[in-house]
């Protein structure tokens, strides 16, 4: 073990742009490992670290206003229930502070376990305290000390804040429309114009949470008299802020297994040739009795020499990297970001799993090459017969061959860039996709162009502008599910045939034909359990309720697919208050600014059909706007890690054929070679590489990346993640440039030394 | 190939291939530098064989590699085929290897990965000599009997098979100079015989030839043999 880690120190000592070439190399792969890991820790446990330091209760039940003694008295006959909070809920508050206005949920908690944690500041202690979402005090910039008011139906309260407080129950403000203060339950009383011992929440913590449904059976026989009553368990609350966020979540989780796998494979790769390049080392230390483990332990302990600190410093780059990113993805969820100790020892077994990688890595092969027998290691054995004829040209073909020369190394590397390829494509279409749904209004599935306010006549004179095909009044409101009251949802309504203004891709089922029928979202079908022929029962906030029969199920995107298409019929007769404007689509070829300059000269002001951006309403869409803003950062420090490594990956393979090769290269050199031509024996070798990577990384994302991170993404909509001509162009002429980038490279190294040189090395 | 009659005197002696005049070379830097060539004279003509001998490390292959371009003079002047070298850039040294100088080596130096054939031809298509290299590397490879190595890779050749090839990939282009660099040293006594008879062949084809050489039969078919001894040449 001794002479072959003295052979391998001795070579890190005499060829030290070797080692920094190989050490970089582990940095750049630690760098991508760290990414995914932090990625997919943070993200996928932010929920639950999040509830464990809230405290989140495993149910929340809210209900009618009725007295504390009323429902102790059934919560006391519950067998399983370990605390009790008592919470007095009021919605719909005005919020006011330093000038800035929000309707949000005032929350008046007593004293024991409160269900959220508070992150800076302290907790609510008597009358006259407030504690604040953090999404509230960085939209509005509070800090303890600051005052807030709060209105609602009983009074108006100036209230000093005292800290901010966390609770994973909901995204945060302004992803959500209604940001959440914490106040004294007294408080929350007056504020609700409540009596004294009044209570609208309980928050139950269970002692054995395995035996919660039967929890929650004896609650509902238990709440007799309770009105207006519903539940929602923590994994209800999971499942509600996965539907908000899940989407992205999802495809980065599934995109960091697999860069981590790109990246194990690089090392892998990276390693396996060092030990090709040492064999016959290896042949003569075997010659002189060293042993074929002896030989792979002391390989393996210089390359865990080398990539300890390379590992390191790729490490802390890679969280570097994302880490920012991440904080600012789970500060929109009201996730917390992992602790110190628990990142630092995720990042900690992240560089003991590259170290012990690369020492596998090179342990392996060193131990295989060892056991052959010692004149095939002296004789360089490994240099195969190549294919005798490559349709390149000749200095091209010739690279080509010198590449085929090294036939696992090349497959490795072919693996790992048709990996990264891959990658780099789904994230390009995700990004498109992202910008398809803040951006564009027909990924929505609306077919209108316009909105105009609502008025009467506007219908008739918007039909009278010139270039308008269609104009129809569209209504929307919120409405409730009528069975349990516990879902929310959305009533979109034009008259006649829907599909004219707003049709997403129909799932099953026909389109609506008559008022009694609706066609639902995907997500509104899984929330209630609705199947084509079901009934979709609602309450409206005028307490109507009104029926339908579900004779379809799209797959709508816009809020999060619990929606309901409905004609106006049935709306309207019900008294409800509407939400109403005109929409307006164009004429075939009809210019879309000549159109709104016809409407701005009638003096109807025009506003152009949104995605996600103007789907909800100008504080909704501030906050989704930042919440892609916030996403798209992250893919592209992702994709930047990403393509980096393409290029290392190809920039290796050169920089190893230019050293195994550099008396080939000289002798081509001394029998007039230009550098033109050097320059083509180096692209024909990326060329061969790239061109089996490029097509197996297209179809890897087509057929397997794209279909099964988009089914993993969402379950409510399909979404098709299979790149488009334009992100396949752009990967495509990213791998040209890194070709020619790392040839040129390769070619200024390899031809930087006087020719003879390596004509003398034997 | 028929053995040629020995020749004393070039036919032509009109202009040398190779005139070097002062030529100084040292490794090294400060008090460690060596002066392995210190002002080296030389002609060489056309159809002229020179063998160069002397100890290891006296210096016989660093005038090899000037003469080629391979490496840099210190001082001095060296001419070949009329180009002055020491004005020549690395694109001027590359194209006048491609036109006028070929080179043969100890290691023989083919490449792994191309046959025999594609090895002799290797130079044409690196200068794009046009069509007619292949027709001149077939003939060269029959008439230095290695017709049946044409297809195979260089591991599955003999030494002195290998070693002949190697003279002609150097003799494809038709250079004016072969420059060889101990071309007998991997080779048996025979092989290294034969070799060494097919450099006085291309030599009497009115090439010039300058051997860097162990050989002691080299001085049999060279028409000069010089040492370096001191950094100079000695006759």
């Amino acid at each position: 073990m001794r002479a072959a880690l003295a052979h391998g120190l001795a070579r890190l000592r005499r060829d030290r742009t070797r080692a920094v070439l190989a050490a970089g190399g582990i940095a750049a792969a630690s760098a991508m490992v760290a990414a995914a890991a932090t990625l997919v820790f943070a993200l996928s446990t932010g929920f639950d670290r999040t509830a464990a330091r809230a405290g989140l209760p495993e149910v929340t039940a809210r209900f009618a206003p009725a007295t504390v003694a009323a429902v102790a008295t059934r919560v006391d006959s519950l067998a399983n229930v370990r605390r009790v909070a008592y919470r007095f809920e009021v919605t719909n508050s005005a919020i006011d502070a330093d000038g800035k206005f929000a309707n949000g949920t005032v929350v008046g908690v007593q004293r024991g376990p409160r269900g959220y944690a508070v992150v800076s500041g302290r907790d609510v202690e008597h009358s006259g305290q407030a504690v604040v979402e953090p999404g509230l005090a960085r939209a509005w910039h509070l800090h303890p000390g600051a005052r807030v008011t709060l209105s609602g139906p009983g009074r108006t309260l100036t209230e000093e804040i005292v800290g901010t407080g966390i609770a994973p129950d909901s995204v945060a403000y302004p992803l959500t429309r209604n940001p959440r203060v914490y106040v004294a339950i007294g408080d929350a009383r007056a504020l609700g114009g409540a009596t004294s011992a009044a209570v609208n929440s309980v928050l139950l913590w269970v002692a054995d949470p395995s035996q919660l449904p039967v929890t929650l059976e004896q609650a509902r026989s238990a709440t007799f008299g309770v009105s207006q009553l519903s539940f929602v368990t923590r994994a209800g609350f999971q499942q509600l802020i996965g539907r908000a966020a899940g989407i992205v979540i999802a495809l980065l989780v599934a995109f960091s297994l697999v860069a981590l796998a790109a990246a194990g494979i690089m090392l892998a790769a990276s390693s396996s040739a060092e030990v090709q390049r040492r064999r016959e080392a290896i042949g003569i230390l075997r010659t002189f009795g060293a042993t074929p483990g002896h030989l792979a332990a002391g390989y393996a302990a210089e390359a865990a020499l080398v990539a300890a600190p390379a590992a390191a410093v790729g490490i802390v780059a890679g969280w570097l990297a994302v880490g920012g990113p991440v904080r600012r993805l789970l500060d929109v969820l009201n996730e917390l970001m992992p602790g110190a100790p628990a990142l630092a020892g995720l990042l900690a077994a992240c560089w003991l799993a590259v170290v012990v990688l690369v020492a596998s890595a090179t342990w392996f092969p060193t131990r295989g090459v060892g056991r052959r027998p010692v004149v095939d290691s002296l004789r360089e054995a490994d240099v195969v017969a190549t294919p005798r004829r490559i349709p390149l040209p000749a200095l091209v073909g010739f690279g080509a061959r010198l590449a085929l020369a090294r036939p696992f190394r090349t497959a490795a590397l072919v693996a790992v860039l048709a990996a990264s390829m891959a990658v780099v494509l789904l994230i390009l279409t995700i990004a498109s996709v992202l910008n398809g749904l803040q951006q564009n209004a027909q990924t929505l599935g609306k077919r209108y162009q316009l909105v105009v306010p609502a008025s009467p006549g506007a219908v008739a004179r918007a039909r009278a502008i010139p270039g308008v095909a269609l104009a129809a009044e569209r209504y929307e409101t919120d409405a409730v599910d009528s069975f349990d009251l516990g879902e929310t949802f959305r009533f979109v309504s034009y008259p006649g045939d829907i599909a004219r203004f707003e049709a997403p891709p129909l799932s099953e089922g026909r389109r609506v034909r008559a008022p009694g029928e609706t066609d639902v979202g995907l997500g509104l079908a899984q929330a209630l359990g609705l199947d084509v022929g079901s009934l979709l029962a609602a309450q409206l906030p005028s307490g109507a309720e009104i029926r339908f029969r579900v004779v379809g199920i799209v797959q709508a995107l816009r809020d999060q697919g619990l929606v309901a298409y409905v004609q106006p019929a049935r709306l309207l007769a019900a008294g409800t208050a509407l939400s109403t404007d005109v929409v307006i689509t164009l004429r075939p070829h009809a210019d879309l600014q000549t159109v709104r300059n016809a409407f701005a000269r009638s003096g109807i002001a025009t506003s152009r059909s949104g995605g996600i951006a103007e789907d909800s309403g100008f504080t909704g869409s501030v906050g989704r706007t930042a919440f892609l803003d916030v996403l798209a950062t992250l893919l592209r420090s992702v994709a930047l890690l990403d393509g980096l490594v393409c290029v290392y990956a190809l920039a290796q393979m050169l920089a190893l054929l230019a050293r195994e090769r550099r008396r080939a290269v000289a002798v081509l050199r001394a029998i007039g070679a230009s550098r033109a031509q050097v320059l083509a024996l180096f692209a024909g070798a990326a060329l061969l590489v790239a061109g089996f990577a490029t097509p197996v990384g297209i179809a890897l994302e087509q057929f397997v990346l794209g279909p099964v991170v988009g089914a993993l993404a969402v379950s409510y909509v399909t979404l098709s993640l299979r790149a488009g001509a334009p992100e396949v162009g752009a990967v495509v002429a990213g791998v040209a440039l890194a070709i020619a980038v790392t040839a040129g490279w390769a070619t200024r190294t390899a031809t930087a030394g006087v020719i003879v040189r390596p004509l003398r090395e034997e | 190939m028929p053995a040629a009659p020995r020749r004393l005197y070039p036919e032509r002696v009109a202009s040398p291939v190779v005139r070097v005049r002062g030529v100084v070379k040292s490794y090294g830097r400060g008090r460690g530098a060596v002066r392995v060539l210190d002002g080296v004279d030389l002609d060489v003509e056309s159809g002229e064989l020179v063998a160069i001998v002397g100890r290891s490390g006296s210096g016989k292959s660093t005038l090899l590699h000037l003469l080629g371009g391979l490496d840099y003079a210190d001082e001095g002047t060296i001419a070949v085929a009329g180009e002055r070298l020491e004005l020549l850039d690395e694109r001027g040294r590359t194209a006048l290897r491609r036109r006028a100088i070929g080179f043969v080596f100890q290691s023989f130096h083919l490449l792994p990965e191309l046959s025999g054939l594609e090895n002799v031809l290797l130079p044409a298509r690196l200068a794009r000599t046009g069509t007619g290299a292949p027709a001149r590397a077939r003939a060269l490879i029959d008439e230095l009997g290695l017709g049946d190595t044409a297809a195979r890779l260089p591991a599955t050749l003999s030494g002195g098979e290998q070693q002949r090839l190697a003279v002609a990939r150097a003799l494809v282009n038709e250079p004016a100079l072969i420059l060889a660099d101990e071309p007998t040293g991997n080779l048996d006594e025979e092989s290294g015989a034969a070799v060494l008879q097919l450099l006085r062949v291309v030599a009497d084809r009115g090439r010039a030839v300058v051997l860097v050489t162990h050989d002691p039969a080299a001085g049999d078919v060279a028409d000069r043999t010089l040492t370096v001894r001191a950094g100079r040449l000695h006759a």
